[in-house]
């Protein structure tokens, strides 16, 4: 390995003591939007090994998350394999809980010590995901392009920000607390200083909801809705098989089976504008409670909206915002997607105002029928002068890796 | 000079201290021709002959001291003793050279001083971690203005002062106090460096922070945003790191010539980058897309993105080797 000195953990992928200790609390939830088992959040180690990267469907997901996009600097397709073999040994000593090695102190440490000599769980996961970008004339692996991969377009009334927008690799990273994250970050960079350059960050919160009957758990976003309560049950195996991950089949490179098309959209919130916005209109523009989260006109935040019933919009405008993501018909079934996004604030802008949103991530096993489907219904929906697309990207997260194997092996072969 | 560093101070210092330090540089070819002796050494040889021979007479340090400083380690003390001289002729060589850019602003040529003043530079910057050990010498010649309220501080003196002077004001009025400082804070560095002790410990681990300097603050354009000179202090940070790594390079190849063979690597690559960023008599002016200190010296970007995006990760390569050439050398 390029960097032997600095590196943290023996390369073992998938050595078998590691993964054990993961797989007691394995990562996978049992879907419906409860604690998947019955440890408190942040007492798992996340298994990292697998057919899929387990931090995609974590649930519930971690309070933290952090998103950070890098340009690949390896010069050439060995460098590249290099890069993604280090990442990958890194990322499973993290998330496995492998204590950091010591060393002689006229050495630097092996790790920040953020976390002290033998870090907590903290349902720590770390999901690679790679850019359009990747796919150019550098690395040889334009044929290898996942087929609907391309550089996130401008959509609906985006102002996406060039510098704040796409990347040749995403790491996304969630935690139940901001310092495992930000350990996690630096060890992950410490490993990849020669390869990988920064081009954007941005992190977040996410606070889970009402556990009470009727709930869904999910999150308010900071426009005080709740939001995820139609997602997908990431705790499902079939449907995320049949919505999220990439099969065989679907006329995709082979290697990116199990992988999934994974959609970052930077969605800044006017939030003052909003909070001087009647109750009113505010839940006639999402088409839910806000305080309870029903769907207009029912009692409960996992109520279904019976769309039929009202084709005129009476309870539920048809522009409204949830009727508009997902009509429930089955010609619009297809285009379900996975939602794991998380809330963000970064200070304030040159005119005074607060610059918070909501940093949106989705994955979908096709961006045309999934995140470009819904996009395209949302289209001037009466919510977009409330927000602001400023930056994202479209990736694709690399299928997991299995023991002794590394993220993208198939993908740099 | 008088050349007696202490060894300690030069071996610990030395790595870090050279790589990021290096500012200064030259906008004119006698610049380079000047630097040639002591500085070409780039590629350099801790047995540069002038260095060599400089040190040899001048270091005052005894056989039994630098076995001291090397941490029993016979060939690290034979390397700490030549980068001795070297420094020793780092500061000579910036004091020269500074007093052709202050004898130009006290004479008010306005051009001749804004020719003389990336080279007056290279020779600290090329030893800035060293030198900085000498007491508020740092903050007296090469503080920048976001150390200070404003540019019209009255303790904003050295280097960055004048630069803000003749490019920013367009003149050398009223430099002429802030010369005679400059020359002034100097001397006081060379006397200060001759009585300085730093402890063993102190020496090698700079190497990798000079190198993060030059990310932080070179790579930035920071460090000369009036003049767009930051290419001449980047180039010398390196050749300064560079020269650390050379005379520590026997005792490296003992110690870790794996380590030693990525470091060299890592020198050549940054090298190869900056390579085309040369002119005839120097070094571009540093101008960046998106520029976060505008000037109408840059019309168009000279650098672009992806130069500036390669260097950044092969400096911070180099940082994480050169981190622990410390602990490889057994320098604790």
């Amino acid at each position: 390995m390029k960097r032997g000195g600095i590196s943290r953990r023996a390369f073992l992928a998938g050595a078998g003591g590691a993964a054990v200790g993961g797989g007691l609390l394995a990562a996978a939830a049992c879907g419906d939007g409860q604690e998947a088992d019955g440890g408190a959040p942040g007492a798992r180690f996340v298994p990292f090994a697998g057919p899929h990267q387990a931090g995609i469907t974590l649930e519930p997901a971690p309070a933290t998350g952090l998103m950070a996009s890098f340009t690949v600097l390896a010069r050439d397709r060995a460098e590249l394999a290099e890069l993604l073999r280090e990442l990958t040994d890194e990322i499973a000593g993290l998330m496995e809980g492998r204590p950091p090695e010591t060393r002689d102190p006229a050495f630097p440490p092996t790790d920040s010590g953020l976390l002290g000599p033998n870090p907590a769980p903290d349902d720590l996961a770390v999901v690679v995901s790679v850019g359009a970008s990747l796919f150019d004339e550098r690395y040889g692996l334009a044929p290898r392009r996942p087929r609907e991969l391309v550089t996130m377009p401008f959509v609906s009334n985006d102002r996406l920000d060039p510098e704040r927008s796409h990347g040749d690799l995403l790491l996304s990273i969630e935690a139940e607390h901001p310092d495992t994250v930000l350990f996690a970050l630096r060890q992950l960079m410490r490993r990849t200083r020669s390869t990988l350059v920064l081009r954007w960050v941005l992190d977040g919160f996410t606070r889970r909801g009402s556990t009470a009957a009727r709930s869904t758990g999910s999150p308010r976003n900071l426009m005080g809705f709740i939001d995820g309560t139609a997602n997908l049950d990431a705790g499902a195996g079939t449907t995320m098989d049949r919505y999220v991950w990439v099969a065989g089949g679907d006329g995709e490179p082979s290697w990116a089976v199990g992988g999934s098309y994974h959609v970052v959209r930077v969605i800044r919130m006017l939030v003052e504008f909003w909070d001087r916005t009647p109750l009113s209109e505010q839940e006639h523009i999402m088409g839910r409670e806000k305080v309870s989260g029903a769907p207009l006109g029912m009692e409960h935040e996992t109520d279904v909206p019976d769309y039929a019933a009202d084709p005129k919009g009476a309870a539920i405008p048809l522009d409204a915002h949830i009727r508009l993501a997902n009509p429930r018909t089955p010609e619009t079934a297809g285009s379900l997607i996975l939602r794991r996004g998380f809330s963000y604030a970064r200070g304030y802008d040159r005119a005074g105002r607060l610059d918070q949103g909501l940093a949106f991530v989705c994955y979908q096993r096709s961006l045309e029928t999934g995140f470009m489907a819904v996009q395209a219904r949302l289209n001037g929906e009466p919510l977009e002068e409330y927000i602001l697309p400023e930056g994202g990207g479209f990736f694709f997260a690399l299928p997991g890796a299995e023991p002794g194997t590394f993220l993208g092996q198939a993908l740099v072969a | 000079m008088t050349r007696r560093l202490a060894l300690l101070l030069i071996l610990g210092v030395v790595p870090i201290a050279l790589v990021g330090a290096a500012c200064g540089s030259d906008d004119g070819a006698d610049v380079r021709s000047s630097t040639a002796g002591s500085a070409s050494g780039n590629s350099g040889s801790p047995s540069n002959p002038d260095s060599a021979s400089g040190s040899a007479s001048g270091t005052g340090l005894s056989l039994e001291d630098t076995q001291t400083a090397g941490g029993g380690n016979a060939v690290v003390a034979q390397g700490v003793l030549a980068y001795g001289d070297y420094v020793a002729d780092q500061v000579d060589d910036t004091i020269a050279r500074t007093k052709v850019f202050t004898n130009a602003v006290r004479a008010g040529n306005l051009q001749a001083a804004r020719a003389a003043y990336a080279p007056s530079r290279e020779g600290w910057e090329r030893i800035e971690p060293i030198a900085g050990l000498v007491e508020e010498i740092d903050g007296a010649v090469d503080s920048r203005v976001d150390d200070f309220a404003g540019p019209n501080d009255p303790t904003f003196t050295g280097w960055h002062r004048l630069e803000y002077l003749l490019w920013k004001k367009n003149t050398t009025e009223g430099g002429a106090a802030f010369a005679d400082r400059l020359d002034a804070d100097l001397q006081r560095l060379k006397s200060g460096l001759e009585t300085l002790e730093i402890p063993p410990a102190a020496v090698a681990l700079g190497a990798s922070d000079l190198i993060e300097e030059v990310s932080e603050g070179k790579i930035t354009g920071e460090e000369d945003r009036y003049s767009k000179t930051d290419l001449w202090d980047f180039n010398a940070n390196v050749q300064g790191a560079e020269q650390v790594v050379t005379v520590l390079t026997p005792a490296l190849e003992d110690a870790d010539p794996e380590l030693l063979s990525r470091i060299q690597a890592g020198f050549k690559e940054l090298e190869a980058s900056l390579a085309p960023l040369k002119t005839s008599n120097g070094w571009v002016l540093f101008c960046q897309q998106n520029d976060e200190f505008p000037s109408n010296l840059c019309p168009k970007p000279t650098v672009t993105q992806a130069q500036i995006d390669r260097m950044k990760a092969q400096l911070a390569g180099l940082s994480e080797d050169l981190a622990l050439v410390p602990g490889a050398l057994g320098l604790s």
